[in-house]
């Protein structure tokens, strides 16, 4: 197959076109929270207090609970910027997801069915995310802190690592929030299940896992893949990569989990959406 | 006028509370992701303490054990509040913006009196599980007993006015649906606040000084830190009374509050559509 | 019963709602200081309903029907205006009220979506306080006529909407009020249905004597069911009278369309106007009592007269839309 160059012009306008509406259309949003200045307040500040307590809880925790498993708390404060700023990316594009079960029940999904673009985007553009400003702010605020305390020398091949983690612990939770919004095609999902996913990652995401027992390590690394977005990243990025209790090749792999378990999860949720299609909600 | 105050009609409204649980049990889509998500998240936070305390046999006044059954109840208190009524359409934000709120009125129970109801039915079937999961917990040992049966007690009657608390703290959340009806990050606001502040998320003695005595200022602190820190012997059982005046006092403020939002409340009801 | 009469003076409803300015700069503007507008709703509405009488309230949308309905039920608190439901002041005294008064919003149920109808029905008897026998005797005679049975063991959230509504509707009538508010009740509803909702609310009003006030955008509803109705727009009273002297105002009448087996040259059918030709196929109207003999031809000597007059091989009487009616009389009212 040859794919000429008016082919790939026509891809590419496409795709910008695509781009700029989501753009027009999350300008829309933002202005339609600002005109519930309450709302709108409490959101931004929301995110901010949160994220801020969860920073005192763990460098109090540091104190009290010195080496944590051979980790300084240098390396600790690493895993947990790296959670935080992938949790911000993450907030700010993927969480309208924890809506879906709203909009089923009000019936915009099928609204949405009828419109010019997919449907998941246009779930992902249902709303701005406002807590999202926060979490990411104060996520960029503590990994400069972060970097303060640890003593690491920097090469561009590490910075890009660290991208690459960040990057990767966003789609990864983006992959278990697209699993749960599929079960909310079929059954009736409380949003606390969305919730507790969120909470899980946000309590025991900030620890190395090395100080856990196997059971626990099976669950965090297997059945709940918190492992993937911060502590095998940070491990790697401080030279632990050899003591984490996982083959070495797929600690060093650890960015690349969280955009293969999206794709998986996308996909899934494209049948899931079909299926819903065709049995007429 | 008599008609008001005839058993008749005060007490059979109060079986509206099996809704919820009616609601909850006969659905296993309810039910299963909640005894799911409970048993991960104890199990988590047994390892988690028990892995922290691993080089270290006190930390801010609590030993393991005190530490672990503090996590692990904070844990179970979470359940109170488990009942999500937004997949129901019975939320109050919900009920709000399509207007069910209108039988509120048109029916002989005052608004107030319903939702006591309402919620009372929530807390107890959240307690149910609380309670389930204590006793579980206490079986395989994961839990101590307290250290005195006055501690139990003592625990208990702070428990008590706890609810109590909390019950005014969502009341209140809840109201603000009667001016803006777009007000998720006001409700997301309490939620992660009275889990955070109340020590449900951590043991609030880890937590510095400063951040201790701020929270003395709030009443999330006196929802669950207190019968917790009586129970596991933190706080002797002689503190029984100050931290007993402490609760009344928010429960006197937060009651009398409460009464006069659903008076503006009830005033002010605006539904959607001409 | 006891008696049940509905009395509205003045009613007002002003609501005030927060400008939006346009831009960027206006939304960052009403964030930090809104401007409100007032907006009448209702606008000096002067309503009466005697008891056993049924009255149909009409109006486009965003008319104010639905305000001054909950005016009624005591829901909203008037701006300005008395209102008295059987003597008590509905937003003063809401607990009184409620038990005389039954009420349901269309497209909003009563419901609780998890628990079977009669679950839901069972609660709203211990809100009400009623006896068990009491309550048994009700429901056998609700579901005699509204045959409720079928599906009432089914969850609230699986029934279709005119299942539903038929289960408000008992919901409603369950503690035997003397007044029922009805908003916009049959909307969205079958033909079949809705009869079955239009047959109950004859027999409640006929037989048992309620005091119904109905909100209806359904011009068949009003023709079938209101002897007497009134109309709302922009929030005032527009017309309040007798159906049929609806269409008075408005001057729009019945037409009778008459096929001929031959056209005759001249036509002259007495109180019979020809409005329109088409062929052998004649449209006729009667005169206005006015200009013709007498009052105003019914379509029933109007047939009689066509068939004495002309070779008539088939007749079809054409009753007014009320659509037109409706229109019209707005038009006019203006």
């Amino acid at each position: 197959m040859r794919i000429t160059v008016a082919t790939a012009v026509h891809w590419t306008r496409g795709f910008l076109q695509g781009w700029r509406v989501a753009l027009r259309i999350s300008g829309a949003n933002f202005r339609a929270r600002a005109a519930y200045r309450g709302d709108f307040v409490t959101a931004l500040a929301m995110g901010l207090a949160w994220q801020a307590s969860v920073l005192v809880f763990v460098t109090v925790l540091l104190t009290r609970f010195p080496g944590l498993g051979g980790w300084t708390s240098g390396g600790v404060l690493l895993i947990v910027a790296i959670r935080l700023l992938a949790h911000g990316a993450n907030v700010m594009v993927f969480h309208p997801l924890y809506l879906v079960p709203k909009l089923m029940q009000q019936g915009a999904l099928d609204g949405y069915l009828i419109r010019p673009m997919p449907v998941y985007r246009q779930i992902l553009l249902y709303t701005f995310p406002l807590s999202g400003v926060g979490d990411a702010l104060s996520a960029v605020l503590l990994f400069a802190f972060a970097l303060t305390r640890v003593h690491l020398h920097w090469t561009p091949l590490m910075a890009l690592y660290l991208i690459a983690a960040v990057i990767g612990g966003m789609f990864l939770e983006g992959a278990v929030q697209t699993a749960v919004s599929i079960i909310a095609f079929w059954r009736t999902m409380p949003l606390a299940v969305f919730m507790w996913f969120d909470r899980m990652i946000a309590t025991f995401g900030n620890y190395p896992f090395s100080i856990f027992p196997l059971a626990a390590r099976v669950v965090l690394t297997g059945v709940l893949p918190i492992a993937f977005i911060a502590y095998l990243p940070a491990a790697v990025l401080t030279g632990r990569a050899a003591s984490t209790g996982v083959p070495v090749w797929l600690a060093y792999a650890s960015p690349a989990v969280g955009p293969l378990l999206y794709i998986l999860a996308r996909y899934a949720w494209y049948r899931a959406l079909t299926r819903y299609e065709s049995v007429g909600g | 006028m008599t008609a008001h105050f005839s058993p008749r009609l005060v007490l059979p409204p109060w079986r509206a509370m099996r809704i919820t649980v009616i609601a909850e049990l006969t659905q296993p889509s309810r039910y299963v992701p909640q005894l799911t998500m409970l048993v991960t998240q104890l199990a988590l936070t047994w390892w988690l303490w028990r892995a922290l305390y691993a080089k270290v046999t006190e930390s801010a006044g609590l030993n393991v054990s005190q530490a672990t059954s503090y996590a692990l109840l904070g844990v179970l208190f979470l359940q109170f509040k488990s009942v999500d009524r937004s997949s129901n359409g019975d939320a109050m934000d919900q009920l709000m913006l399509d207007g069910t709120i209108a039988y509120w009125f048109t029916r002989p129970l005052p608004a107030r009196r319903w939702y006591l109801i309402r919620m009372c039915g929530d807390l107890g079937y959240g307690g149910a599980w609380a309670l389930l999961g204590y006793v579980v917990c206490r079986a395989i040992g994961a839990i101590a007993g307290p250290p005195t049966w006055a501690a139990g007690g003592a625990a208990l009657a702070t428990l008590a006015l706890g609810l109590v608390i909390t019950y005014y703290l969502q009341a209140i959340v809840d109201l603000m649906c009667f001016w803006s009806t777009i007000n998720d990050s006001a409700v997301m606001a309490v939620q992660l606040a009275s889990s955070l502040l109340s020590g449900a998320f951590a043991p609030l003695w880890f937590f510095p000084g400063w951040f201790q005595r701020a929270d003395g200022f709030l009443p999330f602190e006196s929802t669950l830190n207190t019968p917790l820190s009586l129970y596991v012997g933190r706080l002797p059982v002689s503190a029984l009374g100050t931290q007993l005046a402490i609760q009344a006092a928010w429960c006197a403020a937060l009651a009398v509050f409460t009464w006069w939002l659903w008076r503006r409340a009830c005033a002010r009801v605006t539904i959607l559509g001409g | 019963m006891s008696t049940g009469t509905i009395m509205a003076e003045g009613l007002t409803k002003v609501f005030r709602i927060p400008a939006r300015r346009p831009g960027f700069g206006g939304a960052l503007k009403d964030l930090v200081k809104p401007v409100l507008v007032p907006k009448v709703a209702v606008d000096d509405i002067n309503l009466r309903v005697e008891v056993g009488e049924l009255l149909a309230l009409l109006g486009p949308n965003g008319a104010g029907k639905s305000t001054t309905i909950k005016m009624l039920c005591g829901i909203l608190t008037p701006t300005s205006g008395r209102v008295e439901v059987n003597g008590i002041v509905p937003h003063a005294d809401r607990t009184a009220n409620a038990r005389q008064i039954g009420a349901v919003f269309g497209q909003r149920s009563q419901l609780w979506r998890d628990l079977t109808a009669r679950q839901s029905l069972e609660v709203l008897r211990d809100m009400y306080g009623l006896r068990d026998s009491d309550y048994r005797e009700r429901m056998k005679e609700i579901n005699r006529i509204l045959e409720l049975e079928e599906f009432w063991d089914q969850r609230s959230r699986q029934l279709s909407l005119g299942q539903r509504v038929r289960c408000d509707l008992a919901a409603a009538l369950l503690h035997d009020p003397p007044v029922v508010f009805l908003d916009e009740p049959t909307i969205g509803m079958d033909v079949v249905v809705k009869e079955q909702v239009r047959e109950f609310l004859r027999d409640q009003v006929n037989r048992r004597g309620r005091t119904v006030l109905l909100t209806t955008h359904d011009m068949t509803e009003v023709a079938r069911l209101a002897e007497r109705v009134a109309l709302i727009d922009h929030g005032q009273l527009v017309y309040d009278g007798a159906t049929a002297g609806l269409r008075d105002l408005a001057g729009v009448t019945w037409e009778a369309h008459v096929t001929v087996e031959t056209v005759p040259v001249a036509i002259d059918v007495p109180g019979l106007a020809l409005t329109g030709s088409d062929g052998t196929r004649l449209t006729f109207a009667p005169l206005p009592a006015a200009q013709g003999a007498g009052a105003v031809l019914t379509p029933r000597h109007a047939i009689r007269r066509l068939i004495e007059y002309l070779p008539v091989t088939d007749i079809q009487v054409e009753e007014p839309d009320l659509e037109d009616v409706v229109r019209q009389a707005f038009r006019t009212g203006r």
